[in-house]
């Protein structure tokens, strides 16, 4: 567990730049107003919680008075959560200030190490926290707040020794009631070791459902499911503007400036984005919101800036902007393993951009990878995306390519065919007409007849016009026409 | 031994070794020469290039209608060896003449299509294509087009795009029935008999019997290149 300790203060005012000073958080909505927080310098003073501000400041004249901060609570639970995502993915909130981490993917002999590395960058970023290990959620709970008490920054209840450590505690570190302690501090038990030690039967029928549970903390049984907290919702900047933006310029000030933010506090959790979700609101009451997909993770500023400032650039302003978020989609850096002998795209990014542009120059549905299409209707082939990666080609199998490649003509040419024999003889059409030298064929087709009212049926034949070269003569629904020429 | 003497002992050298001696500009454009081409599949067509594809220039591939054609054979033999070096390919495809059952569908994993309504709009297309690092060859199927929809185009357009395919060292070929621009570095005219015995013959050997010739450009050409030339300057 994760604790920073007077968490609202320390939101507002940095414990590590103000050692010195004493600082108090007071709380201004009562009708006389309290101490609600202080630091250690402040403590030494003789301020204490629950004192009221006027008696405070008679004890100590220098003391620096804050009032709590909502946005600034926000901000440092960010700080925490983010530092914290670099140590394990899985963090629950628990409360403000207090994160539970589940370290089960983490080796034991390394945790200590992490701990401290944790606390470390938590120091330099003006956070002070304490960090307890233990089994389960409890024990890691009780362990952070005998840390506290013992005054030490890491503190780890051992399994193997957990009773003897919790021997060496107070009542007060495994948050026992008012009531319990004195029941427990009339049978003689002062540690929570002592109190552990008791047989569960003995402790359900004296002390009921509270000293069970109590039981059960200490014992390392009592395990839960941690609730962890949403990343997508975490890498979030937004800014409501005091004047109404009717310019991208002054916007994609704000998005540079967005995005630096966002791309330092990602990269501490050793992630990158794989999308960006950009959310305007325009002074006409409207939203725009879209969520725009990176190909791959990144946190390239560059790449990142292209991808917001050209959506921004193909939006249609109706009206001035009120307020812009950003929020990052995280995940892991390493989101795919290429393949070992093949080669793919150089560069995603722009792949994407090219074919965001030629989509919009000649439609989605006229680009993209063709592919045979399972059936035998000549023509047919549909479009896959491009695939990123292409393997070694294989030694090719099955029968060898014959031929020529057959150039298609654009809509249906239609041909007066004459036949002899049931075989053509002459062949005219607007492109090209002339006497059949040679022809082969006919070859019959068809399908779709299981689909009411799409089966089709043709008769092919490849004609060899006099002088002009080898041409696909088609015969279907009664009409004859010429689909292209071999070339 | 003077100065002289020795340029008169250098020349007599060379004359005795004759092609064989070398200076130093001439490997190094004997080197930039192999490092600038995009091999093509075709042997034939290599030789007439000087090894290849010029990177970084377009090349027309001239089918004319008639008896005799082989554009699209050019063109599969291209897909092939781009899928064997595992690069990709990019086709402007103006009206409609692609066929993928002509293609083998293992070249196809390399290709991306990108069906033009006009030459106008394939020129665009590539225009946006070439800035692209990913794609080794671009492909203009104009087969189908005829004189009247590209003689309106603008030179400036095809500058533009030579600009783009010189800085990415990239290599682009036309295929058309007729030559087209003077902004093409090579212009050759492929020609192959057609005939209906030749459709069931291994694609190889039609590969083998492709017959290249380069085209020498009209005069009328000639002027109307140097114009753009100048309208570009």
């Amino acid at each position: 567990m994760v604790s920073c300790p007077d968490f609202r203060l320390q939101a507002v005012v940095r414990r590590v730049h103000t050692e010195s000073q004493a600082v108090t958080l007071v709380d201004d909505t009562q009708r006389q107003s309290v101490v609600l927080s202080r630091n250690e310098a402040a403590m030494r003073m003789g301020v204490e919680i629950g004192m009221k501000t006027v008696q405070a400041l008679a004890r100590c004249p220098a003391l620096q008075i804050e009032r709590p901060s909502a946005p600034a609570e926000i901000a440092a639970s960010r700080l925490l959560l983010e530092t914290s995502l670099s140590w394990v993915p899985g963090i629950e909130e628990t409360e403000a200030g207090m994160l539970t981490l589940d370290l089960s993917t983490e080796p034991e002999e390394a945790r200590v190490d992490s701990a401290k590395r944790i606390r470390g960058r938590l120091y330099d970023a003006g956070l002070e926290v304490v960090i307890g290990l233990g089994e389960t959620p409890s024990l890691a709970r009780i362990a952070a707040s005998a840390a506290r008490q013992k005054g030490e920054s890491i503190w780890q209840l051992v399994p193997e020794r957990r009773l003897d450590l919790l021997d060496g505690l107070t009542l007060e570190v495994a948050e026992v009631g008012a009531e319990l302690k004195e029941r427990l501090s009339l049978w003689g038990i002062q540690t929570p070791g002592g109190f552990a030690r008791l047989p569960r039967e003995a402790v359900a029928a004296r002390l009921g459902e509270e000293g069970v549970e109590l039981w059960l903390k200490l014992t390392g049984q009592m395990r839960r499911p941690l609730r962890f907290a949403k990343l997508e919702e975490l890498f979030e900047e937004h800014e409501d503007f005091d004047y109404e933006v009717c310019d991208r310029e002054p916007l994609l000030f704000v998005v540079n400036r967005f995005l630096d933010q966002l791309i330092v506090r990602v990269a501490r959790t050793g992630r990158a984005a794989t999308a960006v979700h950009v959310l305007l609101t325009f002074a006409n009451g409207v939203c725009h919101a879209r969520r725009l997909a990176l190909p791959e993770p990144a946190l390239d500023h560059e790449i990142l800036f292209h991808l917001v400032s050209g959506h921004l650039d193909s939006l249609e302003w109706k009206a001035p902007v009120e307020s812009l978020r950003l929020r990052f989609e995280p995940s892991d850096t390493v989101a795919s393993q290429r393949l070992l002998f093949g080669a793919g795209l150089r560069n995603r990014f722009q792949f994407e951009d090219t074919m965001k542009r030629l989509r919009r120059l000649v439609g989605s549905e006229r680009v993209g990878s063709p592919r045979m299409r399972n059936t035998h209707r000549p023509g047919a082939f549909e479009l896959v995306p491009l695939p990123s990666e292409i393997e070694t080609a294989s030694e090719r199998g099955g029968p060898p390519v014959t031929g020529f490649t057959l150039c298609r003509w654009q809509g249906r040419v239609r041909a007066e065919v004459r036949w002899k024999s049931g075989q053509p003889e002459r062949v005219a059409s607007r492109p090209v007409s002339g006497i059949v030298i040679r022809a082969a064929g006919p070859w019959h087709c068809g399908g779709d007849w299981w689909h009411e009212g799409k089966q089709w049926r043709r008769r092919e034949w490849d004609v060899e016009l006099s002088g002009q070269g080898v041409f696909r003569l088609v015969e279907s629904e009664a009409e004859c026409f010429l689909e292209g020429r071999y070339d | 031994m003077t100065g002289e003497e020795k340029i008169a002992a250098l020349a007599a050298i060379r004359d005795q070794l004759g092609s064989r001696i070398r200076t130093g500009s001439d490997l190094l454009v004997v080197q930039e020469t192999r490092e600038r081409r995009a091999a093509t599949g075709l042997s034939g067509l290599n030789e007439h290039l000087g090894g290849g594809l010029p990177k970084g220039h377009l090349t027309e591939i001239i089918s004319e209608r008639g008896p005799c054609g082989g554009g699209g054979l050019v063109m599969a033999a291209m897909l092939s060896r781009v899928r064997q070096e595992q690069q990709y390919v990019m086709l402007f495809d103006v009206g409609g003449s692609f066929t993928a059952e002509s293609f083998p569908p293992e070249d196809l994993e390399a290709l991306l299509w990108v069906g033009c309504a006009s030459p106008f709009e394939s020129l665009e297309a590539l225009d946006i294509a070439s800035r692209d690092e990913n794609f080794s060859l671009f492909l203009l199927d104009w087969r189908n087009c005829l004189r009247r929809d590209w003689s309106g185009l603008k030179s400036s357009l095809w500058y533009r795009i030579l600009g783009q395919l010189r800085e990415r060292e990239v290599a682009a070929v036309l295929f058309a029935s007729e030559a087209v621009t003077s902004v093409a570095k090579q212009k050759l005219q492929v020609r192959i008999p057609v005939t209906c015995g030749r459709l069931d013959e291994e694609r190889s050997r039609l590969w083998e019997e492709l017959a290249f010739s380069a085209m020498q450009m009209e005069n009328g050409q000639r002027r109307e290149g140097h114009k753009e030339r100048r309208q570009a300057g």
